[in-house]
């Protein structure tokens, strides 16, 4: 039986919902545009999710002013992907959550007061604790033992699924909510406009003009069951998890490796680790940013992995924006909605392959196809690199 | 975790006690002084001169511990790397955030770069060329245990030896915001680094078994839960020889020892515990099994057993 998902929630610059996000990926819909909520940035565009801190607040019942958005927004997928579930005193339940800017879109307002000597709240910065961003979801859904926060940069989301799967199967836990979460933040948006990967327009993932990503902001939870949590709480699973691994590209600090050598090792561990074969891979949902260097080292690995036969693939960065630490988490979400209505979805704004590749992404929604498995994959600075195997639960 | 015990093959702390290299540190340590620095050792021997000039104290304590760790195992590449970090790269973080808010126009990147938390463990990875498995975690005053648990789970599933350890770093604004925040604290803020190589198979001098580690956070622990977890490995609190703790001493054990009081507070403390049972064991032969206790902050619990090797 292995690994169950029984649960996802997801909210991005697409959509509050699971429903929300699913029907904008159908129709081809993106979230990013210039920036309404987050001021003062110098980003032209971003993925934001439409909804004030208040606003969240209010929706989610969270009464203190002293949260992060990382926490509200992980807190408003977290407790879809949850749903009815019940607490109990028999099923072992953790919570493993990733997030890399923690609250920082709080200690961004404090310092700003702190260095202008105006009145700084420092109470601001209880929040400034990954940690604490993932103690707060738990609090709010009654989940108490193992908490845990993961923080691999861009890859955390997929790691916190694997960490996730690995628990329940050597029996430390029964069932555990994994996911990501992370804010749109000045910080996040001036640091990667200072490695000038971020681009003014909109982005193109795996086109050969591709000239940077655009951030953005939600969070992504997946409800993982083994099978003693299924029997007593009889939940329907939707998808295995079934492979995973995680890699370390041993390069460059930033950028990944030409040769896309970590990048490689993931695919090719976490899809071993399925048990399937390299043809039964149906659809691959790429970590595809949008700059120069992680499309071509991604599409390399692609290549090493798969030779001339890639399967479908496309980024759904174009509609989300880059989430962070958050990516890894709302793509799996995204691959459970691949799998379970076979679809595959499309790459926005490709127009022309990458010339030393030629791979061409899916550019249509696709829905005549038989989706049984899905890699995912996300890749993160400090050469961090992992893969997750998702398959039609049978 | 009860599952075949695992061994520390080596261990290495930088800290604002003489711990680094300093075998038997553990007999003559005295507690931390408010006015006391960071020991650093010459980083010149561990870290390629052009890139130690661009990182930050938590970097250099990461990367020189982790390969002092390489080379006390003698095992070759680990198969993992996993970190635990409970405030990560707080330097460059400031910094960078400084710059962002104070200058116009095109900001250099460094900090930035540097300012994420897993940095110390990409950086290993890099110093080591390592393409294994590579994690942080960030756990607030669990962010180590977490790591352990990691790294014993990686041991369990067919890994032979991994590279586990913990780091935080102290900067001056900490001290402005522990005050604001009205946060007291029993010994002075410090910063260190500590990590461990664990293997499935003894290696060579190894002393130390780590037979259980256990988190839990969001409640209310206390005593019981503490007799639990010495129950799930077959002992009573009369068993243990000595307690490290943080928070309240360990009720039944032979010995107490505050662990914040040698280490200074930091969220990855324990760490240092660790590392000081480890030191203890291995030179002093009455004492059998050890308990790390870390209730830094009371909604939080880490325990960690380690057993000496029998001869």
């Amino acid at each position: 039986m292995g690994v169950c998902i029984t649960g996802i929630g997801v909210v991005s610059a697409i959509g509050m919902s699971v429903d929300e996000n699913l029907s904008a990926l159908r129709e081809g819909k993106t979230g990013i545009g210039p920036l309404h909520y987050l001021q003062g940035t110098k980003a032209s565009l971003a993925g934001e999710v439409k909804a004030s801190n208040d606003e969240l607040r209010a929706a989610l019942g969270v009464g203190t002013e002293y949260v992060s958005r990382t926490s509200l927004l992980g807190l408003q997928a977290a407790r879809e992907a949850w749903g009815d579930n019940k607490r109990s005193g028999v099923i072992r339940t953790g919570i493993i959550s990733a997030t890399s800017v923690g609250g920082m879109d709080r200690s961004e307002v404090f310092y700003k007061d702190y260095l202008a000597q105006n009145n700084p709240d420092y109470r601001l910065l209880t929040t400034h604790n990954s940690g604490s961003t993932t103690e707060r979801i738990a609090k709010e859904l009654g989940i108490t033992g193992y908490i845990n926060t993961l923080s691999t940069a861009c890859s955390s989301g997929v790691n916190a699924i694997m960490l996730g799967a690995r628990l329940i199967l050597q029996g430390i836990l029964d069932r555990v909510l994994v996911g990501g979460s992370d804010a749109l933040s000045g910080f996040t948006i001036d640091g990667f406009r200072s490695l000038m990967i971020y681009d003014d327009q909109w982005c193109r993932p795996f086109d050969d003009s591709r000239a940077g990503l655009n951030l953005g902001e939600g969070a992504g939870f997946l409800l993982l069951e083994g099978e003693k949590s299924l029997e007593l709480t009889g939940n329907k699973p939707i998808c295995n998890v079934s492979g995973w691994a995680n890699a370390a590209d041993a390069y460059h600090q930033t950028a990944s490796s030409p040769d896309g050598k970590g990048a490689t090792l993931a695919i090719e561990h976490a899809i071993r680790r399925a048990g399937i074969g390299l043809d039964q891979i149906s659809y691959v949902n790429a970590h595809g940013t949008g700059t120069k260097n992680n499309d071509h080292s991604e599409s390399v690995a692609l290549q090493n992995v798969f030779g001339s036969r890639v399967p479908a693939f496309s980024s759904t960065k174009a509609f989300t924006g880059h989430t962070l630490a958050a990516a890894g988490a709302i793509e799996a979400v995204f691959s459970v909605l691949a799998i379970r209505h076979n679809l595959i979805f499309p790459n926005l704004n490709y127009r022309t392959a990458i010339a030393e590749t030629g791979l061409v992404p899916a550019t249509k929604l696709e829905t005549g196809v038989e989706v049984n498995a899905v890699l995912s994959n996300s890749f993160g600075f400090g050469g961090n690199n992992s893969s997750l195997v998702l398959t039609k639960y049978e | 975790m009860s599952k075949p015990a695992l061994y520390l093959s080596a261990a290495s702390t930088i800290s604002h006690q003489p711990t680094f290299r300093n075998r038997g540190f553990s007999a003559a340590l005295e507690p931390v002084e408010a006015s006391s620095a960071l020991i650093s050792p010459d980083y010149k021997a561990y870290i390629d001169a052009g890139l130690l000039r661009r990182m930050s104290k938590i970097l250099r304590m990461s990367v020189a511990c982790a390969k002092d760790c390489m080379e006390q195992a003698g095992t070759g590449q680990p198969d993992a790397i996993v970190v635990g970090t409970g405030l990560g790269c707080l330097q460059d973080t400031e910094k960078f955030l400084n710059t962002s808010l104070t200058v116009e126009g095109l900001l250099p990147p460094t900090s930035f770069i540097q300012s994420t938390h897993n940095t110390m463990a990409g950086q290993i990875s890099l110093s080591l060329g390592n393409h294994g498995y590579n994690m942080t975690h960030t756990q607030n005053t669990l962010s180590f245990e977490h790591a352990l648990l990691d790294a014993a789970m990686l041991l369990h599933e067919g890994d032979r030896n991994v590279l586990v350890g913990a780091a935080d770093e102290h900067i001056d604004i900490l001290e402005d915001i522990a005050v604001r925040l009205a946060f007291e604290t029993s010994a002075p803020l410090t910063s260190a680094a500590s990590f461990f190589v664990l293997s499935a198979e003894k290696q060579g001098s190894a002393k130390v078994v780590l037979t259980d580690v256990y988190t839990g956070g969001g409640a209310k622990y206390g005593q019981e839960d503490i007799d639990a977890f010495l129950d799930r490995n077959g002992l009573q609190a009369g068993d243990i020889d000595l307690a490290l703790y943080a928070g309240d001493p360990v009720q039944g054990v032979t010995g107490n020892v505050d662990y914040l009081s040698l280490a200074g507070v930091y969220p990855t403390a324990s760490a240092f515990a660790l590392h000081y049972a480890i030191d203890l064991l291995g030179t002093n032969s009455e004492v059998k099994n050890v308990l790390i206790c870390n209730g830094l902050r009371k909604s939080n619990l880490g325990l960690t057993l380690l057993k000496a090797v029998e001869a």
